[in-house]
C-alpha cells in the first residue's frame, strides 16, 4: 500500500470508536503458553483495561504466527490488527486514548525510554531463563512450545525457535547483566513513578505485567519471586494495580514453570 | 604516567575523531573520564587484537571489544564519568541507552548500509578508498552484510527486506527517539548538569556521524539539524574534546552533485553498454560457428549457378 | 562379422522417428503392397539371434524383455515390425540416445539358411547431464540449476534434481525413478522437495517441505497411481493488509496423505484430441498416518473428443471435486478446490470465485465445472502443413460452481446450493499448440451469472497452461 493509502487508512481508523468485539489473540493458556508470551499479554489487558477499553481473549495455537511481526500478543480491532505494546499504545492513541497526556515532555521522553528498558531487560530475562537454561528448554519451554502440533513436527519447531533465541543472545551479548541489577532498578523508577506519574501509564501496565507473572508462577525454586519480594514498594504497586483494574475477574496466571535450578550465570 | 591502555578504532573523516558509531562512543568517554588512552587509528580491523573495532587493549585483562565493555573496565581502572550521579540519574543512563539501541540505531544501519544510494555512493566508497589492499574489494560487502544480519537481530526478524515500509517504520521510530532526547536534555549543556557522563558518550557516539557524514538520501539528518540544542550538542562536545579533528577533514572529496557526476558518467556508460553488447553478439556468433550451428559457406559465384543448373536439370527428368 | 544393412523400405523408416516429433502427429503408416513385397511376405525367416551393442552401464536383463518379441517373427516384414517396435520399447526406457536397427542374415557355424541376425545399435546417455536457466518473471527472478542421472544403476533408474534460487524465494527437489525391469509402466519414484508459491487471489504465500512415495501400475486399460506423501507445509500472509480469515490460517501444519488416482486416457493426445476420452479419479485421505490435518478428498476429471464435418473436434468435459473434514477441526485453505481463470472457467480472473473475505478468495470444498468446446483449424488456414497447424480457433462455453459445505443440511441442500448461482461465460479464442505438452490461449470471453464477490475477466483474455477446462 502507497504511503498516502496507509495515511488515509490509519486516518479512517482513527475516527471509529473502538468497538465492542476487539479481541486479543495469545497462545493458549493451559498448555502452550510460556511466561514471556504470557508477561506481554497481561500488561496489553492491564493496559486496555487502564483506558477503560473492552477487549475478549482468544486463544489460538497459531497466535504468533498469526501477528504481523511475528510477536504475541496482538489485538484485532475493527478490522486493523496490531501487535506488541508499544504499537497498541500508539494505536490507542489515534482513537483518542491515551493514559500519558498528563506528562510533560521530559517525562514522556523518560517513559519511553524506561519502557524499552523494561523490554529489553526484564523481557530478554524472560527468554533466557527459557530457552538458554538447558533443564528448562527441554523439560517445561520445548514440550509447551510445540504441543499443539504432531511429530515429528513439533520438534523442528522447538529446535528452531530455541535456536533462534539462543542466536539472539549470543549476538547481544547477554548473561552479563545480573538480576540483581535489574531489580534495583525496577525498585529505582517504582519509586520515581510514584512520586512523579499522578495516574498510571503504559509503563506501568508493562512493568506488572511482567512482574505479576514472574510472582505468581509456581517456581521450585523462588528465587526469582523472592528478589522481586525484598522490594515492598514493588509488592504494594502489584497490589494496587491488580486491586484496582482486576478485581471484577481473578488473575489466575496458571502457569507452573519448574525451574530446577537458578541460571548459575545470572 | 599510567599503565597505557591502547585503544584501536577506526580513522575518522568529516571532521570527526572516527567514522564508527561505537569507536566515537568510546572515544568521547575516554575523554570525558579524562582516560589516558593511546588511540592507533586504523583502516584494517584484521589488525586490531580482537578482530574487531573498537578494542581496548590491557595489560593485565587482555583485549576488550564491546563498548559497554570497555566502559566498565575504564570505570573499574578508576576513570569514572559517572561518578556524580545519583541512582535515578543512573537508571535513567540505562533507560536512554536502550532507547538509543532499540529506536535510533536500526535506523542509522539502515541509512548507513542498507539505503542503496548512501551505501554506494558514500559508505561503501569511503570504505574502498581508505581500507587497504587487496581488503578493500570484499571486506565492504562483508560488513554490509554483518550489518544487515545484525539490523535483523535488533528487529528480531530473521525475514527483514529492505523496502520502503521498513525503510518508513525505522525513520519513525529513530525520529521520535531524536524528538525524545531533544526533549530530555532540554537546555542543558550536558544531560545530567554541567559534566558530561556515559550518556553523553552514548549519545554522541549516535548521533554525530548522523550530523557530519553527508549523505544524499538524508531524512534523519534534516530531521536532527532541526534539533538546535542536539545539534549544538554534538558540535560543543566536538570542540571542546576534539578540536584537532577539525583541520584533517579537508583529505575528504565531498560527492557534491546528484544530476551532474551523473552526466559526466554519461558517455562513458554508453560507451561501455554498446561495448559490452558488441562483446556479447561476437561471443554468441564465435559459439555458433564453432558448434556448427552456423555454418559459413563460400560458394563461388560460378559453381553456384552451375549447380543451379544441374538441379535444374534434373528436376525436368 | 560382415554388416549388411538391409534394405529398408520407405514407410517403415529405420532411423525412426526423433523424440521430438509426436508420435500421435504420425498416423500408423499403411504398408504399401508391391510385388517386392509380397516375395517377401512368402519368405519364411527365423531369428536366431538379437545383438544389442554398445552397451555400457546397462545391464542386459533389463533389455531381454524388451526385445524378446523379435524372436517371434515369422516372415521379413514381421520382423521388420518387430524390431521397429523394440526400438520404440527401448527408446521410452529413456535410457538411450539412439537406438539403430540393423537386421542381417546369419552367418556362422550354426547358420540357418533363413536364418536372420538382428543387431541393435545403441548409444547410451550420458551419465550426467546438467542444465541451468534463468528465468524472470512477476518481479522476481531466479536461476535454476538441474542434474539429471539417467539409468544410475544399470536398470533404468533415474535420479534427478533441481534447485531454484531466486530473489524471493528458493526452492529444490529431488527425485529417484525406478521402473520395473520389463514392466517399464509399472514402476516407483520417490521425491522430495522444497516449494514456495505465492498466490496473490488469496494474499496467501506457502511453503511445502515434502516427502512422497508412489508406485504406478497399470490395471488392465486403467493406469493405477498409489501415493503416500508427508508434507510440513508453512502458511503466511502475502501483505500486511490480507484478510483476516487468511491470517488466521497463518502457521505450520503437517499433512500426511494416502491418496489413490486411475486415470483411463484413449485420446489420441492431450493436447488438442481429436478422438477418445480422459477420465481420472483421484482420492486422497489425510490424517490415519499421522500429521495435523484430517480429511477425504474425491475429485475426477472426463473430456470426451470426437472429430465432426470438416476437420473439426467437439469437446465435452466435465470437472468436480469435494472435500470432506474429518474430525472437528476446519478444513485448511491449502487443500481447498479454487476455480476462475483462463484455464478452467475463462472470463473470470485466475482463482477468483465463490467464497472470499475482503478480497481474497479461500476457495470451496465443493465444486464442479463443465466445458464445451469445438475446434476448427483456422480460417482460410494460413501455413497449411506447417506452422498454421499449430493454430486452433475454438468456440467455447464453460459453466462451474464451487461452495462450502455447511454440515447440518443434508447432501440435498449441497447438491442444490452447487446448482443454483451457476456462473458460467461463452466466447472464441485461438489456440496455439507448444509441443506436446502444453498450450497458450487467446480468447475473447463473456462471463454470466456473476455472483458478487467474483472478479471477472471480460473482453481478451490469455492463458497458458498444462490442463484445460
Amino acid at each position: 500500500m502507497s504511503l498516502a493509502a496507509e495515511a488515509f487508512v490509519s486516518q479512517m481508523a482513527a475516527a471509529e470508536p473502538w468497538p465492542e468485539n476487539a479481541t486479543l489473540y495469545q497462545p493458549l493458556k493451559e498448555d502452550q503458553i510460556l511466561l514471556s508470551d504470557c508477561a506481554s499479554s497481561l500488561a496489553v489487558q492491564t493496559y486496555l483495561r487502564m483506558c477503560g477499553l473492552p477487549v475478549q481473549v482468544a486463544c489460538r495455537a497459531n497466535a504468533e504466527y498469526m501477528s504481523p511481526s511475528g510477536k504475541v500478543p496482538f489485538v484485532h480491532v475493527g478490522n486493523q490488527v496490531v501487535s506488541e505494546l508499544g504499537p497498541i499504545v500508539q494505536f490507542t492513541k489515534a482513537k483518542g486514548h491515551s493514559l500519558s497526556d498528563g506528562l510533560d515532555d521530559v517525562q514522556r521522553a523518560e517513559m519511553k525510554a524506561y519502557m524499552e528498558l523494561v523490554n529489553n531487560m526484564l523481557l530478554t530475562a524472560e527468554l533466557y531463563i527459557q530457552w538458554c537454561d538447558d533443564a528448562t528448554a527441554s523439560e517445561i519451554s520445548r514440550p509447551r512450545y510445540s504441543s499443539p502440533y504432531s511429530w515429528p513436527l513439533n520438534h523442528i519447531l522447538a529446535y528452531q525457535k530455541q535456536w533462534e533465541v539462543r542466536r539472539k543472545m549470543n549476538a547481544i551479548g547477554w548473561g552479563g547483566k545480573t538480576l540483581e541489577q535489574v531489580c534495583r532498578i525496577r525498585s529505582a523508577f517504582a519509586t520515581s513513578s510514584a512520586q512523579f506519574f499522578f495516574q498510571p501509564t503504559e509503563l506501568d501496565a508493562l512493568v506488572f505485567g511482567h512482574l505479576f507473572t514472574i510472582l505468581t508462577t509456581r517456581l521450585t525454586s523462588t528465587e526469582l519471586a523472592e528478589r522481586i519480594k525484598s522490594y515492598s514498594n514493588l509488592l504494594s504497586f502489584c497490589r494496587r494495580i491488580e486491586q484496582s483494574y482486576f478485581e471484577d475477574k481473578i488473575l489466575s496466571v496458571s502457569l507452573s514453570l519448574f525451574i530446577p535450578s537458578l541460571i548459575p550465570s545470572l | 604516567m599510567a599503565a597505557p591502555l591502547e585503544l584501536y578504532c577506526w580513522r575518522g573523516d568529516w571532521g570527526l575523531p572516527s567514522i564508527d558509531t561505537e569507536c566515537l562512543t568510546v572515544l568521547a568517554y575516554s575523554k570525558f573520564a579524562g582516560a589516558p588512552l593511546k588511540i592507533h587509528k586504523i583502516t584494517n580491523p584484521w589488525k586490531s587484537p580482537t578482530g574487531t573495532l573498537p578494542a581496548l587493549k590491557t595489560r593485565e585483562e587482555g583485549s576488550i571489544s564491546k563498548p559497554s565493555n570497555i566502559i566498565i573496565h575504564l570505570r573499574k581502572q578508576k576513570y569514572n564519568a559517572d561518578y556524580d550521579l545519583s541512582a535515578k540519574e543512573g537508571a535513567d543512563t540505562l533507560a536512554f541507552v536502550s532507547l538509543l539501541e532499540e529506536k535510533l540505531l536500526p535506523a542509522l544501519i539502515y541509512t548507513q548500509w542498507v539505503d542503496s544510494k548512501n551505501y554506494v555512493d558514500v559508505t561503501r566508497s569511503w570504505y574502498a578508498e581508505n581500507i587497504s589492499f587487496p581488503l578493500n574489494f570484499f571486506l565492504p560487502n562483508r560488513m554490509q552484510n554483518q550489518q544487515l544480519e545484525k539490523l535483523r537481530l535488533v528487529r528480531g526478524d530473521p525475514m527483514l527486506e529492505p523496502g520502503e515500509q521498513l525503510e518508513k517504520e525505522l525513520y519513525r521510530d529513530a525520529l521520535e527517539c531524536m524528538t525524545l532526547l531533544s526533549q530530555r536534555l532540554g537546555s542543558h549543556k550536558f544531560f545530567f548538569g554541567d559534566f558530561p557522563s556515559s550518556l553523553d558518550a552514548y549519545v554522541f557516539g549516535h548521533l554525530a556521524p548522523l550530523l557530519k557524514i553527508k549523505l544524499p538520501n538524508g531524512k534523519l539528518q534534516q530531521h536532527l539539524n532541526s534539533l538546535d540544542n542536539l545539534r549544538n550538542f554534538c558540535s560543543n562536545i566536538l570542540l571542546l574534546y576534539f578540536p584537532s579533528t577539525g583541520q584533517d577533514n579537508s583529505s575528504h572529496k565531498t560527492p557534491t552533485h546528484a544530476d551532474g557526476s551523473d552526466f559526466d558518467s554519461e558517455p562513458h556508460l554508453r560507451r561501455n553498454q554498446i561495448l559490452s553488447a558488441l562483446f556479447a553478439f561476437g561471443a554468441m556468433l564465435g559459439y555458433a560457428i564453432l558448434t556448427g550451428i552456423v555454418s559459413i559457406e563460400r560458394v563461388q559465384p560460378q559453381r553456384a549457378l552451375q549447380a543451379r543448373k544441374r538441379a535444374d536439370d534434373e528436376e525436368a527428368d | 562379422m560382415g554388416t549388411v544393412h538391409a534394405r529398408s523400405l520407405d514407410p517403415l523408416p529405420m532411423h525412426g522417428p526423433e523424440l521430438g516429433v509426436h508420435a500421435d502427429d504420425i498416423d500408423t503408416p499403411e504398408i504399401e503392397q508391391d510385388s517386392k513385397q509380397e516375395v517377401l511376405e512368402n519368405k519364411d525367416v527365423v531369428v536366431q539371434r538379437v545383438h544389442i551393442d554398445g552397451l555400457g552401464r546397462t545391464k542386459e536383463d533389463l533389455l531381454t524383455y524388451e526385445i524378446a518379441d523379435v524372436f517371434q517373427a515369422k516372415n521379413l516384414i514381421d520382423v521388420m515390425k518387430k524390431s521397429h517396435e523394440a526400438r520404440q520399447k527401448l527408446l521410452r526406457l529413456g535410457i538411450f540416445r539412439k537406438v539403430e536397427v540393423v537386421i542381417d542374415t546369419s552367418q556362422g557355424v550354426d547358420a540357418l539358411p533363413n536364418g536372420l541376425d538382428v543387431t541393435f545399435e545403441v548409444t547410451e546417455l550420458r551419465r550426467m547431464t546438467g542444465s541451468y536457466n534463468t528465468m524472470v518473471g512477476n518481479n522476481e527472478g531466479s536461476m535454476v540449476l538441474g542434474l539429471k542421472l539417467p539409468n544410475l544403476l544399470g536398470r533404468a533408474e533415474k535420479l534427478t534434481f533441481q534447485f531454484s534460487y531466486g530473489t524471493k524465494e528458493t526452492s529444490y527437489g529431488l527425485s529417484f525413478f525406478k521402473p520395473q525391469p520389463g514392466h517399464f509402466e509399472r514402476n516407483v519414484s520417490v521425491n522430495l522437495y522444497k516449494v514456495t508459491g505465492q498466490f496473490p487471489w488469496s494474499s496467501l504465500r506457502e511453503t511445502d517441505r515434502g516427502i512422497s512415495t508412489e508406485l504406478t501400475f497399470p490395471l488392465w486399460k486403467t493406469n493405477q497411481t498409489l501415493k503416500w506423501e508427508g508434507v510440513w507445509r508453512e502458511l503466511g500472509c502475502l501483505a500486511r493488509t490480507a484478510s483476516f480469515a487468511v491470517r488466521e490460517e497463518s502457521g505450520h501444519s503437517l499433512k500426511s496423505s494416502l491418496s489413490h488416482a486411475m486415470v483411463i486416457d484413449t485420446r489420441n493426445s492431450s493436447i488438442l484430441p481429436r478422438k477418445g476420452g480422459l477420465l481420472k479419479i483421484h482420492q486422497e485421505l489425510a490424517g490415519y498416518t499421522g500429521g495435523d490435518a484430517s480429511f477425504l478428498k474425491e475429485d475426477f476429471e472426463l473430456q470426451l473428443n470426437r472429430t465432426l464435418f470438416w476437420d473439426s473436434v467437439l469437446s465435452a468435459s466435465l470437472w468436480g471435486g469435494l472435500l470432506l473434514p474429518i474430525g472437528d477441526k476446519p478444513t485448511c485453505i491449502a487443500d481447498r478446490f479454487y476455480l476462475g481463470g483462463p484455464t478452467s472457467i475463462r472470463g473470470f480472473s485466475m482463482y477468483s470465485m465463490g467464497p472470499q473475505s475482503e478480497g481474497d478468495y479461500l476457495g470451496g470444498e465443493a465444486y464442479w465445472a463443465g466445458g464445451l468446446h469445438v475446434y476448427t483449424p483456422l480460417p482460410f488456414r494460413p501455413g497449411r502443413g506447417g506452422f498454421g497447424d499449430l493454430f486452433r480457433t475454438h468456440f467455447f462455453l464453460n459453466a462451474g460452481n464451487l461452495c462450502n459445505l455447511n454440515y447440518g443440511e443434508g447432501p440435498q441442500a449441497h447438491l442444490k446450493k452447487l446448482a443454483e448461482c451457476i456462473r458460467w461465460s461463452y466466447g472464441v479464442g485461438i489456440v496455439l499448440r507448444l509441443g506436446n505438452i502444453a498450450r497458450l490461449e487467446l480468447n475473447y470471453c463473456i462471463p454470466m451469472g456473476v455472483q458478487s464477490g467474483d472478479r471477472i475477466c471480460d473482453g481478451v483474455q490469455f492463458g497458458a497452461g498444462i490442463r484445460f477446462l
